[in-house]
């Protein structure tokens, strides 16, 4: 009997040590949801189509390349109306060679059919490849983008195996709506030639008689005054065709214009520097817009050659030039993106929910405990033990587990707290039923839990199992209920059934003759 | 100390009262829930963008509708939150038919347009403490001078004070309430004075939920509530018997339906957390119903031949003093969550008070007369088929 004893106590005071070591120090091993902490959850979507009409695009712009420089520029170009695709009509007498060697260098990944007109499909593992690549560079450009800003313990997942949905939570960030640009900005950089520039839209068009040439777009940008506010817009005509593009960066910073402005700097690689240098001396005296994200910044004029780095400038703040070179340090965005879910909870919320939730519970708690002892005298003092150890089981195994608490999570404890409780009722009023029939207390301590332990593996599995359906089909609040009812009922049994039972029987060993039971 | 000692209470004798009492409540839910006025989904379910607002002084509700209606987006319902005296306000609109996207920003800039603000200024209820870093840094009132970077690491000890001030009182009132904050410098303060805005409003939380998401919120917890169910069901069948499983189950439905019911005429919303909430109770429900089934099983062992009936009463009777202990406590555990533990925990504890209640009677009245009416016409059809 002694020596039973003394591996049961044993037992318990390892898993004890253990668990204090892995809840210590609280703040560090708990970590508290974004809805207790503060902070941002978002899902967003990547929308994958934009990757693949890129992808069309770029074969598009490809075969009309090759078929001009033979001088047999094709007519009707045009994408098919899902977008995963392209046609056009080769002029009458181009020849089968040229258009052989067309297809074959740069239509490999579509499928073609030929006819008056020929049209190119994306092969359908092509697309695949694609949208999974999206949504993969997605993830890598938003983690370098959220790293480079600096948040502690960032979560950024892709939801699901195959999914286009990224979730990203960010804790105590205390400007949201910074990240969420900062996230989203495409930041596409483009410098590109500009054909004229008018005050208005009719009037850059009027020398092409209203129509825009097949090669050139038309793109707005800001009016500035000198110190920086827009006071007007402005319309260019720029050539399609970019002479570099965000592809080519190395580098990007904060810097500042001429007047003391904030501006960002870059530094090109040496294939950009290659292409950039040799179109800059070649275009000594003409402009060149540097488009960000569809939109003129700055249109300068081209004074000498420059060969590999380059300055943005117009109308930042220092916090808008910080944001835009790190977003373009950390990579553009193969694809927009659509937020589909936000969460953000601010700091103060967080902190003053998190105190007066505690403080109630805890109140909670103090009457629990003050109850047991009046009613239960002695065997009180033995569930409190209980359920004190059970607190600090389950904070161990949170910290363990890595486990995130949320107040969903806080509802599974207080349903756990409550079966402790239960349990340790049910045992002591089994106690007190067996003392009535006469049992001597060696034995009804012994009964009582026997006959109890049935009844409290039944109610906890009960729940257990329908807890692991919860965690399986569950989201984000109701999982986070699931693994600390889980957790905490698993614990809930040792104590109860374990714990309490160890701590009556050291009692009743220690005295040689028991007549009585404080209960 | 001993309550409900040796109770010989004939529980089951009054069972068709309390039947018809607990069907004519279910029916007045199914109401409530089919007929009107239904469930007030929260952003969770319903879809839209939520913001939690804390005002500087009592907010003048029309001039927020105003303000967000001007955007000509969704509809907007708003509503005080918390106690009156903390100014905070709860915004919903709902997202523009079938659009994904972020809202956030645009009501924001609206309450601006109504309520001051977002001219440029820096914005100390709003921005994050970067934003104020930088501010300072690039006016520069302490006249420091050098690099950049070297002013930002002067100032951001100040912004760090001027945030952790916010998020102790969630809103700062104005120049004055800087005043006592020791690391900033007298030139720093009369430079936020003068320049930087205290707007009106500072945004607690936002929450924004798009079509897409909505749905898929919605159709996951009805699949993880039905199967957490059905796996309980299957369990009780497992252990006692069919007709315990379905008289658990039936309880389930019982108590979930008369605290929606409860839900609604309150006018909460149902959301995740509220669902987490029903969960709980039902674990709770289902933890005293197993007692009881299990007392009843063991007396149906030891006690062979004794009218199903009579053991029930015995095994309810036998519980009862538990049966009252543990309800009494964990009601006044949640009693002292929904008393004192703030507007964000209010319905999760709402949905307990109501539901300890509810569960602990549907565990004696509902759980147990269908596991014995079940028991009985089983038994019944048994015989018959014998004589035959």
């Amino acid at each position: 009997m002694k020596g039973k004893l003394a591996w049961r106590w044993g037992l318990i005071c390892v898993v004890t040590v253990f668990a204090v070591y892995f809840m210590l120090p609280l703040d560090k091993r708990i970590h508290l949801g974004l809805d207790l902490k503060g902070g941002i959850h978002l899902v967003l979507q990547v929308n994958t189509q934009d990757a693949v009409r890129a992808e069309v695009d770029d074969a598009m712009e490809r075969v009309r390349g090759d078929l001009t420089e033979k001088g047999f520029a094709p007519t009707a170009l045009q994408r098919v109306p899902d977008g995963n695709g392209f046609q056009f009509k080769p002029t009458v007498n181009t020849t089968g060679k040229v258009l052989d060697k067309v297809i074959d260098d740069r239509l490999a990944e579509f499928k073609v059919s030929r006819g008056v007109e020929i049209t190119a499909i994306l092969k359908p593992e092509v697309v695949r490849s694609i949208k999974d690549m999206a949504v993969r560079q997605g993830l890598e450009t938003i983690r370098n983008r959220v790293d480079q800003f600096g948040v502690s313990e960032p979560v950024i997942q892709r939801q699901g195996l195959e999914g286009d949905r990224i979730v990203v939570q960010l804790p105590g960030v205390d400007d949201p709506a910074r990240v969420k640009d900062l996230i989203r900005s495409t930041a596409f950089l483009e410098i590109k030639p500009v054909v004229r520039v008018a005050p208005t839209e009719e009037a850059l068009l009027a020398t092409s008689s209203g129509q825009v040439p097949e090669d050139s777009e038309v793109v707005s940008g800001d009016i500035e005054d000198l110190e920086g506010r827009v006071s007007g817009k402005e319309y260019y005509l720029l050539k399609k065709a970019s002479v570099i593009s965000g592809r080519d960066l190395r580098n990007a910073r904060r810097s500042q214009d001429s007047y003391g402005q904030p501006a960002v700097s870059f530094t090109l690689n040496p294939e950009g520097a290659n292409k950039f240098g040799s179109y800059t001396s070649a275009h000594i005296g003409d402009r060149m817009a540097i488009v960000l994200d569809s939109k003129v910044r700055s249109a300068p004029v081209i004074r000498g050659h420059i060969s590999d780095s380059g300055i943005i400038e117009g109308n930042f703040t220092v916090q808008g030039s910080e944001d835009l070179a790190l977003v373009l340090r950390a990579g553009a965005l193969p694809a927009s993106i659509t937020y589909l879910e936000e969460r953000t909870v601010g700091p103060s919320l967080g902190r003053d929910s998190v105190n007066r939730g505690l403080t109630a519970g805890l109140v909670g708690l103090v009457l629990v405990a003050v109850f047991m002892l009046v009613y239960y005298k002695g065997a009180g003092i033995n569930a409190n033990v209980a359920l004190v150890l059970n607190a600090i089981l389950l904070l161990g195994a949170i910290g363990a587990l890595n486990a995130t608490l949320t107040l969903p999570g806080i509802a599974g404890v207080i349903l756990t707290i409550g079966m402790a409780v239960d349990s340790n009722v049910l045992v002591f009023e089994r106690i007190r039923e067996e003392l009535e029939l006469g049992k001597t207390v060696r034995n009804a301590v012994a009964l009582g839990f026997s006959r109890a332990f049935a009844t409290i593996i039944d109610t906890h599995v009960t729940t257990i199992v329908s807890a692991l359906f919860l965690f399986q089909f569950g989201t984000g609040p109701i999982k986070g209920f699931a693994v600390t009812l889980t957790v905490g009922l698993a614990i809930s049994m040792f104590t109860a059934v374990f714990v309490s039972r160890t701590i009556f029987e050291t009692e009743l060993s220690r005295r040689a003759q028991t007549k009585t039971l404080s209960i | 100390m001993r309550f409900f000692h040796n109770t010989k209470i004939r529980f089951m004798e009054y069972r068709w009262h309390w039947i018809i009492a607990s069907t004519v409540l279910n029916l007045v839910a199914i109401g409530l829930i089919f007929i009107g006025p239904g469930f007030k989904y929260g952003v969770d379910f319903a879809g839209g963008t939520q913001l939690t607002l804390k005002f500087r002084t009592d907010p003048d509700l029309g001039r927020v509708r105003t303000a967000l209606e001007a955007l000509n987006l969704g509809d907007v319902s708003i509503q005080r939150f918390d106690e009156a005296a903390l100014h905070q306000i709860l915004v919903h609109m709902q997202n523009p038919k079938g659009q994904e996207g972020d809202f956030t920003a645009r009501m924001l800039q609206a309450l601006q347009k109504e309520f001051g603000g977002g001219t440029g200024q820096l914005e100390i209820n709003l921005q994050g403490s970067d934003a104020l870093r930088d501010g300072l840094a690039q006016a520069d009132p302490d006249k420091v001078g050098g690099s950049f970077d070297e002013r930002r690491a002067h100032y951001k000890p100040m912004s760090d004070e001027i945030m952790g001030l916010r998020k102790r009182v969630g809103i700062i009132g104005g120049a004055d309430d800087l005043r006592s904050l020791a690391p900033l410098s007298p030139a720093v303060k009369s430079y936020l004075s003068a320049s930087a805005h205290f707007g009106e409003f500072a945004l607690l939380a936002a929450e924004n939920v798009g079509p897409v998401v909505g749905k898929d919120l919605r159709e996951k917890a009805i699949y993880a509530v039905s199967f957490s169910l059905l796996g309980m069901l299957v369990y009780i069948w497992v252990r006692f018997k069919l007709q315990y499983g379905i008289g658990a189950i039936v309880a389930n439905f019982h108590d979930t339906l008369i605290t929606l019911g409860a839900l609604i005429i309150t006018k909460r919303p149902i959301n995740l957390p509220t669902i987490a909430a029903l969960l709980t109770l039902v674990g709770y429900s289902t933890n005293d119903t197993v007692v009881i089934f299990d007392r009843i099983r063991e007396r149906l062992r030891l006690e062979r031949g004794k009218p199903l009936i009579t053991v029930m009463d015995e095994a309810i009777n036998a519980t009862l003093s538990r049966t009252i202990i543990t309800s009494g406590l964990t009601w006044a555990v949640v009693m002292a969550l929904f008393i004192f533990g703030g507007d964000v925990i209010n319905t999760f504890a709402f949905v307990l008070v109501i539901g300890i209640v509810v569960g602990t009677y549907s565990s004696i009245y509902i759980a147990s007369p269908i596991a014995l009416g079940m028991s009985n016409w089983l038994d019944k059809r048994r015989v018959a088929r014998r004589r035959r």
